[in-house]
Parts: C-alpha cells; sequence; structure tokens
C-alpha cells in the first residue's frame, strides 16, 4: 500500500500524523522509524513480513537520469526497515496463558501436541477410510475411538504440566499441612476438567470422586481474590509457627472444616494431630478430650469413597461397587451418629474443642449449614455435595441443577476461567466451553480441545463440522484450526509446525499451506532445504518449483552465481539457465583475453558433464574443451592435440548455441593454429564452412546491432588470411 | 533402536543449531557447546553447558549473526556466521580473550559453513570455506592474534557447505551441485581431485553438507548431502564414490532416510561387523542425523541402523570424543539431547 507523505514532514517520521489535542486520549501509540533516507521521502511501501515484522521501504525521489558520476557519490536513495511489532505484546501463546505460562514453555507444548495430534487424526482417517471402503464401522472399532482420545488426551496434558511431581529432595516436616508441589496452571486444570467430563468413560461410574480429586489439585486456582480452603489452609499453616495453644485458635478449627468439607482427609488428619491433648506433658487431665479426637481422626480417615482406588497417601476405604459403597456408607454414617450422640462429650472440659470436633462430625453427616459454611467457593460446596449429600450424582443435567443451587448459596463475583469451562461443561454447551477456551487460554487450547468435546458427543461433533457458508465454507474445526495455524505460522521458529494443521484443513488448508511455504525466507540455503523438505512431504512439487527459482533468482543476483545456478538446475529451469548463459557470455568475452578462464572452471564443472542438459550453457563447456586443447597445442605442439582442437573448433562453429559474436573470438583464437602447422588440419569442406561463417559475420557487421569485440583491427584480416592459405593446402592435398 | 540406551530431552529456550562435545579438561566435569539463535530478541550466542543440565548456559559468547558452523580443537572452540566472520574462543572460555576475524573484502561474506582445525607445522590452523567461495586458512588462535590468509577467490560461482581437513597439507570441500574437491597446499593452494557425487544424471545434482575423515585413513571421505545421499570417496579410486545411502540408487545402498543429511561422523562405537576386511577396504560405520528427525548408523552393504526416530529434525550431532558411547544432537524442537549408547548397540546384529 504505496502512500505519499505529505511534503517537508518532519524528518523521521515517515506516516504523516496529525494529533489532534482533543483526543489525547484516544491517540494511537506513535513509533519513530529511523531509515536515514533523506528527505523529502516520496514513497513508502508498508508490508508484512514474517512473524511480527513490518517491513517498512522508504523511497526517496528517483535520482534523474544520467545525473553525474553515480558510481562515485552513490546516495541512499530508499531503505527497507524491519520494524518489531511484538514489543511486549501477546505472543504465540495468546490470551492469557501468559500470565502463567512464559513463551519459550508454549512452543514447548506446542512442539509436544503435534505428534499427538497427527496421531489422533491419522487414525481418524484410517477409521473413516474403514468406513467407506466396506462397512458400517463395527462396534469394537467405534467403542475404541473414546480410548484413542483418551491416550491423546493424557499425551497433551503430561506436557502441561505434572502437579504430582514432587521435588526431589523432601524434608517431611510434620507441620506442614499442604505440601509443596508444582505449581498448577490453569491450563492444565482446564484440559483435565475436559478430560473428566467428555473423554474418559471409565471414570463414569466415580465421576464424583473425580472431580474432588480434581479440586484437591486445582482449588488454588479458583479465584484470586476471593478466599478457598487453599487460602484458609496457607494463611494458617503461616499462622501455626506462632501458636502456642492450637485448639484455642478458631482459624484451627475453621481449617479442619473446610478441609473436611472438600475431602482432603489426610490433611484433616494430620490436623487433628496437632491438637494439645496429643502432647505427653499434660497437667491435668485430657484423656477423654483426646479419646475423642483420635475417634474423629479415625473416623475420617475410614470414610468410604465409591472409587476402584486411592493415590498412595490419601485416605478413606474404597468400595468398587455400589453395593458395596452403599453398605459400607449406612456402616460408617452409624458410627458418625454413635459418637455424635455419646456421653464422653460431656466429659470433654475444653468448648471450642468439643465444638469443633462436633461440627465435624455434622459435615460428615452431611448437613447442609455446615458444608455451607466450611466452605467459601461455590465449587468446593459442589465438591462437597457429592462427597457428603448426594454421592450418586449423575448425568450433566443434576449436576447442572446442582451447581445453580451453590451458586446461589455462594455467589462469587471474582470468576477465573475454570468456573465459567465448567459452567459450559454442565450446562452441555459446547459453544460455550469453546468461547471460554478462546478467551482464557488462545487457539493452541481450542485446537486441541475439540477432539475431546467430540470424542462421545454428537451434538458438539455436529456442531463442528457443519460447514457454515457465513465464515466462507468452512466448518468450525476447520476456521480454529486455521487461526492457530497462523498464530504459529507468525513465529520463526513454530512455523514448521504449521503444516501439520493446515493439512488437516480439507478446504483452505492446502492453499495457505502454499502461502506459507512461498513467503519462507530464501536467503539461508538450509532453510531453503527444510521448506522444500515440507513441500516433499506434502507432495507440492510446483511450490518447491517456485521456491528454487526464488532462492536462484536471489543468489545469483547477490554474487553467488554458482549456487543460483544450482537452484535453476534443481528446478529445471531451463529459460532463466539460457538467460544465465547469455550474461556469462559477456563475462568471458572479456576474461578470455586475460586468461583467467579458471575461475570458471568451478561453475563449469557445476554445470555438469552431461551437455546437452544446461541450456545455453552448453556451449560454454564445449568452449572450455576448446580452449584448453588450444593450449595444450600451443604448448605441446603434438599433432594430436592440434587435430583435437580443430575438431572442437569445427564442432562450436558447426552448433546453432554458439553466439555469433564468439565466431572472430574463436577463429582469431586458432590462427596461431592454422599457421603453424606445416600441413593442413582442415579439409576443403571444413575449411569452406569456416570462410562461410566468416562471410556471414562481415554481413552481420554492417547491421547497427552488431556487438563489437575488443579484437584488433586486422583480426578479421588475418583470419581470413590463414584460411585462404589453409584452403590452399587442402585443396593441394586433397586427393 | 538400540534397547539398552538411553535418551534425554532437555528444553532449550532458544532454537539450538549446533551442537559439539568440548574436550575435558581434568574436573570440569563434560562440557557441551551449542550454537543457539533467538529470534525475537535476533540475538545469537555460543552457550557453554554441562552436560548433567544443558538447560542452563554456564558461559555465553555472543556472535553477531546466526552460527553456521561449530567446531574444537583441543585449546580453542571455533564459531563461524551467516554474516561471514569467525570467532575464536580459548579453552579458559574466558569471553573477554575470545579473537575474531571480521566478515568483509578480506574475508567472507555471506554464511561460512565450511569450519576445521587441522594441526599444522606451526600450530593450529582453521579451514574456512564459505557460500561466497572463497577459502581460507587463519593460523594462530591460541595467543589472541589471527591471521587469515586466502587460499581461494572463488567469486561465487561456487559455494561452498562443508570443508574438513586430511593431514596438515591437504582439506576437502564440498558444496551446491560441484560435490567434493581435494586441495593440496603443496600443488599451489590448488583443487587437485574433484568428485561429482553419486546425485542422479544429467542436471540434477545435489548439495553436500558435510565431510568427514577418519584420522586412520586419510584418504577416504565420507560425505552427506541432499536426499538422503552418503558416499565414500576414496581418493584411490577418485571417479568410483561408494554409495552408502541414498535414493534412487540401482540397489546398491539403501536410503536411511529421503531428506537432507546434515552432518556425517565416522562412528568409533559401533565396531564393523566384519572385523577382518575391515582392515583395508570396507569404509568404516558412521553416523548421520537428518532433516527427518533420524539418528542412524549407516554401513557398506549393511542395513542401517536407527538410534533415534524424532518427529523434528536433528540438525546437529557429535560423538563424545573421550566416551564415543556417548551422542548429542540439537533438535529443531528447541531442545538438545543426549544419547547413551549401551554395550547392546555394538552386539547388535
Amino acid at each position: 500500500m504505496p502512500g505519499v507523505p505529505t511534503d517537508g514532514g518532519a524528518v523521521g517520521t515517515v506516516v504523516p500524523f496529525s494529533r489532534e489535542p482533543g483526543d489525547a486520549v484516544a491517540a494511537p501509540p506513535v513509533r519513530t522509524i529511523r531509515h536515514g533516507v533523506a528527505p523529502p521521502v516520496s514513497r513508502v511501501y508498508v508490508s508484512f513480513s514474517s512473524g511480527n515484522l513490518l517491513q517498512v521501504a522508504c523511497l526517496g525521489p528517483p535520482i534523474p537520469e544520467g545525473g553525474g558520476g553515480r558510481g562515485a557519490q552513490e546516495v541512499a536513495v530508499g531503505r527497507v526497515v524491519e520494524v518489531n511489532l511484538g514489543g511486549g505484546g501477546s505472543g504465540p501463546g495468546g490470551a492469557d496463558v501468559e500470565e502463567e505460562i512464559d513463551e519459550a514453555e508454549m512452543r514447548r507444548i506446542q512442539y509436544g501436541s503435534v505428534p499427538a495430534f497427527a496421531l489422533l487424526q491419522s487414525r481418524k482417517n484410517a477409521l473413516a477410510d474403514a468406513a467407506a471402503m466396506s462397512r458400517v464401522p463395527s462396534v469394537s472399532e467405534h467403542a475404541e475411538w473414546w480410548q484413542y482420545v483418551l491416550e491423546y488426551s493424557k499425551t497433551i496434558g503430561s506436557l502441561l504440566g505434572n502437579p504430582d511431581s514432587l521435588p526431589a529432595f523432601m524434608i517431611d516436616d510434620p507441620k506442614t499441612i499442604l505440601k509443596d508441589r508444582e505449581k498448577p496452571t490453569s491450563l492444565k486444570a482446564s484440559w483435565e476438567l475436559l478430560e473428566i467430563f467428555f473423554v474418559d468413560k471409565q471414570l463414569k461410574s466415580w465421576l464424583p470422586e473425580r472431580f474432588v480429586d480434581w479440586l484437591a489439585d486445582y482449588d488454588s486456582l479458583l479465584t484470586k481474590t476471593e478466599n478457598t480452603v487453599y487460602r484458609t489452609l496457607t494463611n494458617f499453616q503461616k499462622k501455626l509457627i506462632n501458636l502456642q495453644i492450637v485448639e484455642d485458635d478458631p482459624d484451627y478449627w475453621n481449617g479442619l472444616a473446610a478441609a473436611l468439607s472438600v475431602g482432603w482427609l489426610d490433611i484433616v488428619v494430620n490436623m487433628l494431630r496437632f491438637h494439645g491433648s496429643y502432647q505427653l506433658d499434660q497437667m491435668d487431665n485430657r484423656e477423654t478430650e483426646n479419646g475423642l479426637v483420635e475417634a474423629v481422626a479415625v473416623l475420617v480417615s475410614t470414610m468410604p469413597r465409591m472409587r476402584p482406588d486411592l493415590p498412595t497417601g490419601k485416605l478413606g476405604h474404597c468400595c468398587k461397587t455400589r453395593p458395596d459403597f452403599i453398605k459400607a456408607l449406612e456402616k460408617w454414617r452409624g458410627q458418625v451418629n454413635k459418637l455424635e450422640c455419646s456421653a464422653f462429650w460431656i466429659q470433654c472440659g475444653h468448648q471450642k474443642t468439643r465444638d469443633g470436633l462436633k461440627n465435624l462430625l455434622h459435615i460428615m453427616l452431611g448437613n447442609i449449614k455446615n458444608l455451607t459454611a466450611a466452605t467459601s467457593h461455590w465449587l468446593e460446596l459442589f465438591a462437597s455435595h457429592f462427597l457428603y449429600i448426594r454421592p450418586f450424582t449423575v448425568g450433566f443435567e443434576g449436576m447442572n441443577h446442582l451447581a445453580q443451587k451453590c451458586i446461589q448459596l455462594k455467589p462469587s463475583t471474582d470468576n477465573s476461567g475454570l468456573t465459567g469451562l465448567l459452567g459450559g461443561i454442565l450446562s452441555e454447551n459446547p459453544e460455550v466451553v469453546l468461547a471460554e477456551c478462546t478467551k482464557s487460554f488462545g487457539p493452541w487450547m481450542v485446537t486441541h480441545a475439540m477432539e475431546l468435546l467430540t470424542a462421545d458427543n454428537d451434538y458438539a461433533d455436529m456442531m463442528l463440522h457443519e460447514e457454515r457458508p457465513n465464515i466462507g465454507g468452512i466448518s468450525l474445526e476447520e476456521l480454529h484450526r486455521l487461526v492457530y495455524a497462523q498464530v504459529l505460522c507468525s513465529h520463526s521458529l513454530t512455523w514448521q509446525i504449521a503444516p501439520t494443521y493446515l493439512s488437516s484443513c480439507l478446504n483452505q488448508g492446502l492453499g495457505l499451506l502454499e502461502i506459507l511455504l512461498l513467503k519462507q525466507p530464501i536467503q539461508d540455503n538450509r532453510l531453503v532445504l527444510k521448506t522444500l523438505e515440507i513441500c516433499r512431504l506434502y507432495e507440492l512439487g510446483n511450490v518447491s518449483t517456485n521456491i528454487m527459482k526464488i532462492g536462484g533468482i536471489y543468489h545469483w543476483k547477490h554474487g553467488r552465481k554458482g549456487t543460483g545456478v544450482y537452484w535453476f538446475q534443481q528446478a529445471h529451469d531451463k529459460v532463466r539457465l539460457d538467460r544465465i548463459a547469455l550474461q556469462l557470455f559477456e563475462n568471458i568475452g572479456k576474461s578470455v583475453t586475460d586468461d583467467s578462464f579458471k575461475k570458471w572452471e568451478g561453475l563449469l564443472e557445476l554445470l555438469g558433464s552431461d551437455i546437452g542438459s544446461a541450456g545455453g550453457l552448453e556451449f560454454l563447456h564445449r568452449y572450455r574443451d576448446f580452449k584448453r586443447s588450444l593450449q595444450q597445442a600451443q604448448e605441446g605442439r603434438t599433432g594430436e592435440s592440434a587435430r583435437q582442437t580443430v575438431e572442437f573448433l569445427i564442432q562450436l562453429m558447426r552448433n546453432p548455441s554458439t553466439p555469433q559474436r564468439f565466431w572472430l573470438p574463436l577463429l582469431h583464437d586458432s590462427v596461431r593454429l592454422l599457421n603453424c602447422k606445416p600441413c593442413p588440419l582442415l579439409n576443403v569442406a571444413e575449411t569452406t564452412l569456416l570462410l562461410n561463417k566468416l562471410q556471414e559475420l562481415s554481413m552481420a557487421k554492417l547491421r547497427p546491432d552488431f556487438s563489437n569485440i575488443n579484437l584488433p583491427n586486422h583480426a578479421l584480416n588475418s583470419v581470413r588470411l590463414a584460411l585462404a592459405s589453409n584452403l590452399a593446402r587442402a585443396i593441394l592435398e586433397d586427393p | 533402536m538400540a534397547d539398552h540406551s538411553s535418551f534425554r530431552r532437555h528444553p532449550h529456550p532458544f532454537s539450538v543449531d549446533l551442537v559439539r562435545w568440548l574436550p575435558t579438561f581434568g574436573s570440569t566435569g563434560r562440557l557441551l557447546a551449542a550454537a543457539v539463535h533467538d529470534p525475537a530478541a535476533s540475538s545469537s550466542h555460543i552457550h557453554l553447558l554441562s552436560v548433567s543440565d544443558p538447560s542452563t548456559p554456564l558461559t555465553s559468547l555472543p556472535l553477531p549473526s546466526r552460527a553456521t558452523a561449530l567446531r574444537c580443537s583441543p585449546s580453542v572452540l571455533a564459531a563461524a556466521t551467516t554474516s561471514g566472520s569467525l570467532h575464536l574462543l580459548p579453552s579458559s572460555f574466558d569471553t573477554d580473550s575470545a579473537v575474531s576475524v571480521p566478515s568483509g573484502a578480506l574475508f567472507h561474506v555471506g554464511p561460512v559453513r565450511g569450519l576445521d582445525c587441522g594441526g599444522g607445522t606451526g600450530g593450529e590452523e582453521w579451514v574456512t570455506a564459505g557460500e561466497d567461495g572463497r577459502v581460507h586458512v587463519v593460523a594462530g588462535g591460541g595467543d589472541g592474534r589471527v591471521v587469515a590468509r586466502r587460499v581461494w577467490e572463488g567469486k561465487g560461482m561456487v559455494g561452498y557447505q562443508a570443508a574438513r581437513w586430511a593431514s596438515p597439507a591437504e582439506f576437502a570441500t564440498g558444496g551446491a551441485g560441484c560435490g567434493v574437491q581435494w586441495w593440496d597446499r603443496r600443488k599451489g593452494d590448488a583443487v587437485v581431485v574433484q568428485c561429482k557425487g553419486i546425485w542422479g544424471h544429467g542436471i540434477v545434482t545435489g548439495m553436500v553438507h558435510s565431510i568427514d575423515i577418519h584420522p586412520s585413513r586419510k584418504h577416504i571421505c565420507v560425505v552427506g548431502g541432499s536426499s538422503g545421499t552418503i558416499f565414500a570417496w576414496d581418493l584411490r579410486w577418485p571417479q568410483q564414490p561408494i554409495p552408502l545411502s541414498g535414493v534412487g540408487l540401482d540397489g546398491t545402498a539403501q536410503p536411511v532416510c529421503e531428506s537432507e543429511v546434515w552432518e556425517v561422523l565416522f562412528d568409533n562405537y559401533t565396531q564393523s561387523s566384519d572385523i577382518i576386511s575391515s582392515a583395508s577396504t570396507r569404509i568404516l560405520p558412521v553416523m548421520m542425523c537428518s532433516e527427518d528427525g533420524i539418528l542412524a548408523v549407516v554401513e557398506q552393504d549393511e542395513r542401517p541402523l536407527e538410534l533415534l526416530v524424532e518427529p523434528c529434525a536433528i540438525n546437529s550431532f557429535d560423538i563424545d570424543p573421550h566416551n564415543p558411547s556417548d551422542v548429542v544432537c540439537a533438535l529443531e524442537w528447541e531442545s538438545i539431547g543426549v544419547l547413551a549408547r549401551g554395550r547392546d548397540t555394538m552386539a547388535d546384529e
């Protein structure tokens, strides 16, 4: 987009820009570009280069033709300035992710997800092919699909960080409530949430427990400003060091209730052991009190949980089947009730212990009032319902209903992406889920999460794959993939993985891939080879030919003639090779007289020994052979080499590809050879041919377009004389 | 894939273009040198890394442009760049004592991919061969003074991509379309033998990316280049290169890969399967890395042994000269891979 700036614009600024005093607030930031072109700048071109680079070309007024020695005082009439727009802006990760994940880390995730994505796509295609080839996919194939997606989901999940990984050296302090772990990220939390609700069918029966586990891992991410169970416990941890009598502090009992309400049983039992009655140096009689604390701790640690297993260190009694669980739950609740009604409470002298423990028992019995008081965030209340009130909650509808109830009880203003995402999941609204993913985590998340959404959801599948005329006839899935591919293309380190995603876009992917490949820089041979490798993988022969031609022209223009010719040859570009040949002839015409032909040896070697395929450059080969042979003949003066030289000469003169302006120099070079031999080297027919050529040349000399070569004036005459005497001798010898 | 080898990937926050083992000095532990490039800041560095934790550099030497070649001798670490400069860092790794030969009319203009250290009579000598067609021999480097002497001014007629010393007087170069050249400094600094390579016929040629010469058989070059091509060139039969791998050859060699072979090195660790005859005619095992992510050992008339099959390109690799079982490689996806080969690799097959 060329633009003409106003005359006399300020030096340094390229684009005319007027700032009105009124709209100072809305004024866009101005960036000064130093281009070093003497004003006035007559033309400005702006174009996007790779990544965040903007190329600004500034051209001064054209220098008038023949305006003095151009070579002597070369002024910069124009310059291309590269402007990096990425200063502090959002990188390839996009959106909010950068807060927790830096760009290099995001690129690591992007790289790592390529093989998993490609594998899943190839499996999908294989299944589709099988279905198209023969029959409806057999039940077993169909049933396996979600397992493939689960495998994919686990692979990508492991890239996002492993919250269970503990530092190698850990000194277990008994007073530590929350264990140090790798800092959880909301990206990982969201991914797991999608996996739990959309993919993993093995979880169906114990989904509530899985959600409780999820909350235990990511409770700290729910909100930045409001209180959570995690925050309650961290605050108490800080306070703990200065506490003499723990059980007198209300925060101790609040922390216990909070931890129990969301099912962090190991933490509850650990904290109960902080209780003063466990200390050995007791002055008064606290045996009953200690007994009650211990009884609660035992009840907590034996709580029945409907799940196949528990990770090490977690407490509870696992029940695999529903009847087992109901039986165990009945028994356990009976025990809790029994303790609650026990007479020992009267003997417990410590008021706060009595109240605190009773509160814990009420939580275990599922008292809604106590649960509401113990939890902070609505998600925590939601989880506590699963644990203590409705352990059999199944189906999105029931969960959504429960979630709405919890939100009413504990309204929250500071909603992170996680709560929005969960809302979308529970209300069975894939559009909302995708929108939340886009908003919070950017294109990477959307592109990869779509596979999870469609794993076992016909509506999402239809919604994402339906071709929509309002977005150019492509599906939403393709749109999101294209967007992600564009993000990858914008960075010089990630563009190489964009083709994987573009190739999965049936409508517009291939076209964009061709554009991407053609836009890659061609300055560096290695990078060109990397681009060509992608062309080879995707069978884009014509694109690679174009890239080679562009590269060839670049190198040729920059004086790397050999490399330029190499690329033209690879591209089988006969037209340009012929053009190059013409340019080379001009150079050779000059350099031959200097006898610096050696410089050209390398290039001729490059052209290959296979004459006939090098286009117009074929002549150079014959010419080289002739020169070599001539040199040998003149040095050695053996009859054999002289004869061969003459043969080369005849070949050259007969060949139509030999440019006319080389005829005379060729003949002139051979004059000495023709003269010095006692017996004629050429027979009558050959001599006649050369004389004819000479005649043709004399005629051409009269034409205005004849190019004169720096040869002595008598050259033509001396050649004519030599040929004539040779003809005479040849006639005499001819039988 | 050898079962008893272990491979670790260490992510690096920048593009890792080249990687080399450094000679070990006393108790400093094993060190790596890596040429890295950060496109966001458009900066390039040489990083010195410890093998145990290659993610954080110990020392860093800034370069004016992206590194194109990296080599080390017992006393100097050398890097050449895309702009055509040469940088020499003494083994003390004191970045202040680094010396450089700037790019320009007196040295190279454009990428210098051919770089190698040779031990001449008067100390170390570095040969540089650039895409601009110039060949230089740079002497010195230890005492802070370097002298670059032009051996050949090709004026861009040929572009060189690789260079390797064979003896103090001889070295080999290779490039785009021009195959391999053998230079002899005793014969007027000129090319004495030339080999076109084994790429097809007619105008189809290939690019040479890497050359290696075994110290005990200085008359044999092994060459890696375009289209998965690896061949050996024996100076005693210069017109008959021996194919080790390549596409579209008449069954004489199996292609280990179909893409660019970026580097080749003789692999001392893998023993030749035919020890008796290996003394004379057989080409010793060669390790290679490629654009399609393969690290493998190829041998004449044998099935290639794949050590790694990565989803991204392997741009560079190096075999530890002191512990030849250990291999380090630079992966396209911003990481360094360290492969420790187990004993079983040798006994394989």
